[in-house]
């Protein structure tokens, strides 16, 4: 008896389809459930449904201000995004020509890509300590500060200490993907490009960024979801402070889940981190493809 | 004048090239001179750039005092049984989506699987260990193996795709002609040509189970049973951290993933540019 090659390919799939739906989509739904509960680590008999309440309270609450870690989240996320996106572009155009060495070399700067957030957040909390870092020795040096920087205790230099770290994680990133991308341009194109006249800048705006546009769009759209999920930097760094001034929705929800064990309103930070990517990535997306059609 | 205007665009090309070589390994570079330094020295100020004297005697610390090598063997556990699991699952199901390719169930099982990584993980976590804490199976080190191996095969699959994708179907098929079944063919045939593809998705999945702290954090309590991320998490303490045998053991945490990255590097970034999704 000869098996159907498709019902060959439903055996094969079935494994992962199970194991997903049961580690992934199950737990989310449940997730889901318990954003509306009263669910707390300390309380668990006294599960009970309490309607938007979690919402509200995570809303209005005075000690961790709502409009601040939102506020926050935007900072983190565009800032970080926005610096990742541009200094990768720039490293995959450097790369783009061969040069001797280009493989060693690659494979020094790509590698960040594979350190963890959480050591990430250590090794950049060493450089950026207050007393001992390596950034306050060298600025000091260079006799552009005369006191030490307290990088991570103080509400104006937390921010942009963390975005720095974040950006070293995500050039790689982009650079990958940038350059297979740049990769994929007809030389024809710019071969045209320059008998029409035009210089490297306006080949690049005329041709390369064109051409690679929906590389762009998605690659931007993907990262950007998924800086929005990573607290693992900040909770290493700065665990959100001081004073709230790196809480960012998914440092707040990990704080909620693991310090507080309120699972309830950690969840309900979840979804609303989950609904507001939805609606960005729905707006970007037709954003984009509109850019893409003009051009 | 052309001449003059090129070697200066290369130098400054050149100056670029350093500058993000700079900035990408000096931290790195950093961490590994703080942890062959005495303890004494890391604490003086002004810092020293230089070791004045090499000395072992944080990574002593670590394997002796802070028993470093029970956590790397646990680790290693973790990460191999889940990304070997990975590897296994992620090619049958990846070969089979890009098979059927053609059936409308292929773009939508796609999507499924492109929606676990937009959803941010913590949302599942507290759910998923209730499950496997009623089942009584917390705090052992094959199950959370498998639990990361989960957390990897989405994207592991959508990887494998897009290897299979490249493999044309009619070399199966003139195989199945010269008398292979079609199990045969995939195993003899395709398997080997998605060499790469494979490597790709191990080196994908053991640098992220390798690298992961929070689940584990939740999922292990007692502290021989600790993953390096977990011990370096506790090393973090009210009193602040001690720098010398935290430098010691960041750099332990990032040996394995050097390695990988060394050989994997080639691999990982075609799967990374054919997959697409996860950072």
């Amino acid at each position: 008896m000869k098996r159907s090659p498709l019902k060959i390919n439903i055996a094969y799939l079935l494994p992962v389809g199970v194991l997903i739906s049961l580690v992934i989509y199950y737990p989310i739904l449940k997730g889901v459930v318990i954003a509306f509960q009263n669910y707390n680590l300390f309380n668990t008999k006294n599960i009970s449904f309490s309607g938007l309440e979690n919402f509200k309270l995570v809303v209005l609450d005075q000690a961790f201000p709502f409009l601040q870690i939102v506020i926050n989240t935007l900072v983190w996320v565009f800032l970080s995004l926005i610096l990742q996106f541009l200094l990768g572009f720039a490293l995959a155009l450097l790369l783009k020509k061969p040069f001797k060495g280009r493989g060693i070399y690659t494979s020094f700067v790509f590698y960040t890509w594979a350190v963890s957030g959480f050591a990430i957040s250590l090794i950049w909390s060493w450089i950026f300590n207050g007393q001992l870092g390596l950034m306050n020795d060298i600025l000091l040096r260079l006799h552009i500060i005369e006191n030490p920087i307290g990088f991570l205790s103080d509400t104006r230099f937390a921010m942009i200490s963390v975005i720095i770290a974040n950006v070293w994680y995500g050039i790689p990133y982009f650079g990958i993907m940038l350059l297979a991308a740049l990769q994929s341009v007809p030389i024809e194109l710019y071969e045209a490009a320059k008998i029409d006249g035009a210089g490297s800048f306006t080949q690049l705006l005329k041709v390369t960024i064109p051409y690679i546009w929906p590389t762009i769009i998605s690659t931007t759209l993907l990262r950007m979801m998924w800086i929005m999920n990573f607290p693992e930097i900040i909770y290493g760094m700065t665990s959100g402070g001081p004073a709230n001034a790196t809480n960012i929705l998914s440092t707040h929800m990990l704080n909620k889940i693991y310090i507080e064990f309120n699972y309830g309103q950690g969840s309900a930070i979840g979804l609303i981190i989950m609904i507001s990517l939805f609606v960005f990535a729905f707006i970007y997306l037709s954003l984009g493809t509109r850019k893409e059609d003009r051009v | 004048m052309r001449n003059v205007r090129s070697s200066i665009s290369s130098i400054a090309r050149f100056l670029a090239l350093m500058l993000f070589l700079l900035f990408a390994i000096g931290p790195l570079v950093w961490i590994v001179i703080t942890s062959l330094k005495s303890a004494d020295e890391i604490y003086t100020f002004p810092i020293t750039y230089l070791p004045k004297i090499i000395s072992f005697s944080s990574y002593q610390k670590l394997f002796s005092f802070a028993k470093f090598g029970i956590y790397i063997k646990n680790s290693l556990i973790v990460t191999i049984c889940g990304s070997f699991g990975a590897v296994f699952f992620s090619i049958f199901a990846g070969y089979a989506l890009s098979r059927i390719k053609a059936h409308e169930a292929s773009k939508r099982l796609l999507l499924i699987l492109y929606f676990t990584q937009t959803v941010p993980s913590f949302i599942l976590m507290v759910p998923l260990y209730t499950m496997v804490a009623k089942l009584r199976l917390t705090n052992n080190l094959f199950i959370l193996g498998g639990i990361y191996m989960v957390t990897v095969l989405a994207f592991c699959t959508i990887m494998a795709k897009s290897f299979f994708d490249r493999i044309p179907q009619s070399i199966e098929e003139a195989a199945i002609v010269d008398g292979c079944t079609s199990t045969q063919a995939l195993y003899r045939i395709v398997i080997p040509l998605v060499t790469p593809g494979i490597v790709a998705v191990f080196s994908f999945a053991f640098v992220n189970i390798w690298n992961e702290l929070f689940i584990a954090v939740l999922f292990l309590s007692s502290p021989n049973k600790m993953t390096v991320p977990v011990a370096l998490n506790s090393f973090i303490s009210k009193a602040g951290i001690s720098w010398d045998v935290m430098g010691a053991g960041l750099v332990m945490a990032l040996l394995p993933t050097m390695f990988i990255f060394a050989i994997g590097q080639k691999f990982i970034v075609s799967g990374l540019t054919e997959g697409g999704v996860k950072g």
